[in-house]
């Protein structure tokens, strides 16, 4: 199957790790993997502040790069989120556009869902030797609904365990510019996730959000060096 | 009422810093989210019972002004009097008239977030008449001139010492106590006192029934029932959002309502008051006033996004379930309503510009989307507020959002961006992360570091990966 990437600005800054993750990973379940070099971001950014003139903006473009493409692939569930249900926001009163953004919806992917659901993969045969707890982002569970493919997926992966996370659907406190416009606050919350992670005796915290990493690994390394957050990419592509 | 939303942030840390406050957000609002989930486990299908309540609210939301008309229509014929009320102040004058009118000079209220919105309580009190709350959590708040902590709760987080204190100071009791029980009676017999005088009571109203024009309110304590039952002339106060089509609805609301509050399947008093009382009737007020109060809710209906905040139940749900709300508690939010209901609510109230805070202050979790029985986008409406505002914003914000996107919309532009930005970030980098840029250890680096710019983006990563590769 053809797969093109939809790699979050996020994981090109700061992670590109995941992205290269997600390549092999679809190279190894039989996939032929495309990377439109053009794609900068999605718009998420820009909406979330409000500013839908230039989201509104960004979505034409990323829809004019990704619309010919059969299956979209992303290592984001918010970003994903964006563009199946605010992009047809943007366009209310625009008929032609609205009806590329559906049709483009429809075609992009959580990277975990793509690989139950269109791959019909259950396990990746991937290998990781030690406990792993699962942290629920927001955007898989409650935005997209898709949370149980990746747990799905860890479930099977050889030499790991799984073992629960107290509080592991309670949101990290990421949120975008929240966890700087109010970092008491969204401290506070990443604080609970990290002393959850830690009392559950896992090595590693896996998730499914670039946004959600960046805050818990940011935590992780100025507080407890010594511990690790991983995206689900990474951890299915080990072997 | 004082409107404190423009101090959000510096409440929340306050609050943040208050052990006592930290240590009750710890245990009660996921205590009465685990009880709405046990309790809503009596309903056969509880998922149905949600459609059901989401069904109705939104058939309320749609025929709302023609079932106003009936409803007003129908309490008229029971012999209600009904006052239509522009905003607060036309409300709280009636009030008062009316309460000089009948010489009251106090009156009893029950528990109601109603007149929380329309700061009756100052404006009779203004106007020489005195205002004794009934509900427990209510009275306790009055006494210490707060807000409410919590919906359900609204002085649950302050200690008996410190209730007996000031009760001792307004000579509710005569020796100091630490003994919750014992604080409780004693305002039960003082309050007692009151009832038995008491000229006019208020109380707000849970459901307005349209197809009969009955009044409905739901309470634990029994003192609504005593504000309605007490005095000869009774007010209730409701929104327009308040109706429901018809008793069935009513019925069903009620028990979503409940479970959603706290968890039970029934409140401890339900009363439902059709009218004030007959002739053959024994007690009952003989003067019923229901005041219908728009306050900027008609502007609210008109806009088609805004007006689904007007499903809104009361009930509390979501504020149990808010990760940010579970930091902060009740009192940040400045106004009448916390937690995400407020978030909602209170903007379209006090105006966006004062709230800007309230609408920010959010995750986009969803948690409160999923959790209301009344099908409420509340991070949708958030995101809205957020662009009603962002054409007014701050010139520098407005700036970075828009030559951000000027750059992302040219790829080349963009790669050249993050070339600067990497420049510039990592050279603070240490092993990997950066933990403060130019000093400054605010924001985002208050608490985390932050990875460093990647020595080679993905899209600079791609070229090799895909020449590997082929
Ligand atoms: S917004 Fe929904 S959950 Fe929150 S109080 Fe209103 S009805 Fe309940």
């Amino acid at each position: 199957m053809r797969v093109s990437l939809f790699i979050p600005c996020t994981v090109d800054i700061f992670m590109p790790d995941i992205g290269a993750a997600v390549f092999s990973l679809l190279k190894r379940l039989g996939c032929e993997v495309v990377y439109h070099q053009e794609q900068t971001c999605c718009g998420q950014a820009h909406f979330n502040a409000g500013r839908r003139k230039d989201a509104a903006k960004l979505a034409r473009r990323f829809i004019s790069i990704f619309e010919h493409d059969d299956n979209i692939v992303c290592p984001s569930g918010s970003c994903v989120y964006m563009v199946k249900k605010h992009y047809p926001e943007l366009f209310g009163g625009d008929v032609r556009w609205l009806k590329r953004a559906k049709r483009l919806g429809e075609r992009v992917f959580e990277l975990s869902e793509f690989i139950v659901s269109r791959l019909g993969i259950k396990d990746t045969d991937a290998r990781f030797n030690g406990k792993v707890a699962y942290h629920e982002s927001c955007h898989l569970l409650r935005g997209l609904g898709v949370t149980g493919y990746a747990k799905e997926l860890i479930s099977r992966v050889n030499g790991a365990q799984v073992v629960p996370l107290a509080g592991a659907d309670s949101c990290c406190g990421f949120g975008g510019e929240f966890s700087n416009n109010y970092p008491e606050i969204s401290g506070a919350l990443v604080s609970d996730k990290v002393k959850n992670f830690i009392a559950s005796g896992a090595d590693v915290i896996i998730l499914s959000e670039p946004g959600c990493l960046l805050n818990i690994m940011g935590y992780l390394h100025r507080h407890h060096p010594d511990k690790k957050a991983m995206h689900i990419a990474n951890f299915l592509a080990s072997q | 009422m004082v409107k404190r939303a423009g101090t959000f942030i510096e409440t929340a840390r306050k609050e943040m810093a208050n052990p006592l406050s930290q240590a009750f957000l710890s245990v009660l609002p996921p205590g009465f989210a685990v009880m709405k989930q046990l309790s809503m486990s009596s309903f056969p299908d509880p998922a149905a019972a949600i459609e059901l309540s989401k069904a109705i609210r939104q058939e309320t939301l749609t025929r709302l002004p023609e079932l106003l008309e009936e409803f007003e229509e129908n309490a008229l014929s029971n012999g209600a009097r009904v006052f239509w009320a522009g905003d607060s102040a036309a409300a709280n004058e009636y009030i008062l008239n009316l309460c000089r009118e009948k010489g009251a000079a106090f009156v009893t209220k029950g528990k109601s977030m109603i007149t929380e919105e329309t700061g009756l309580n100052s404006a009779l009190e203004e106007g020489g008449i005195e205002v004794f709350e009934t509900d427990l959590g209510e009275f306790i708040t009055q006494q210490m001139g707060r807000p409410p902590f919590h919906i359900v709760g609204p002085a649950i987080n302050i200690p008996a010492a410190e209730i007996s204190e000031i009760f001792l100071e307004k000579g509710i009791i005569s020796e100091p106590s630490n003994d919750a029980v014992a604080l409780g009676k004693s305002v039960r017999a003082y309050l007692r006192d009151r009832f038995k005088s008491v000229k006019v009571g208020i109380t707000g109203i849970n459901m307005a029934v349209s197809s009969s024009g009955a009044i409905i309110n739901v309470e634990n304590e029994g003192n609504i029932r005593l504000t309605k039952s007490s005095p000869e002339t009774l007010v209730a106060v409701m929104s327009i959002e308040k109706v429901v089509p018809d008793m069935n609805d009513a019925l069903h609301i009620l028990r979503i309502l409940c479970r959603h509050c706290v968890g039970q399947k029934i409140s401890g008093y339900v009363t439902i008051d059709t009218g004030p009382a007959k002739q053959s009737e024994l007690d009952g007020p003989k003067e019923l006033h229901i005041i219908i109060l728009d306050n900027g809710r008609s502007e609210i209906y008109r806009d088609s996004l805004t007006r689904q905040a007007l499903k809104c139940i009361r009930c509390g749900a979501c504020l149990n379930i808010c990760p940010v709300y579970s930091k902060i508690g009740g009192y940040p939010y400045g106004f009448a309503y916390s937690g995400p209901m407020g978030q909602m609510l209170n903007p379209l109230f006090l105006g966006f510009h004062r709230t800007k805070d309230l609408f920010s202050a959010c995750t986009l979790c969803g948690a409160c989307r999923d959790a209301c029985p009344a099908g409420i986008d509340h991070p949708g409406l958030f995101l809205y507020y957020r662009s009603l505002i962002a054409e007014n914003a701050d010139q520098k914000e407005k700036a970075l959002y828009a030559s951000a996107a000027a750059a992302m919309q040219s790829g080349l532009a963009w790669r050249l961006g993050i070339k600067t930005a990497r420049a510039i970030l990592n050279r603070n980098a240490r092993d990997g992360y950066v933990s403060s840029i130019s000093g400054i250890k605010k924001g985002w680096f208050s608490n985390r570091d932050l990875p460093e710019i990647a020595k080679k983006t993905f899209h600079e990563l791609w070229k090799e990966l895909n020449r590997k590769d082929t």
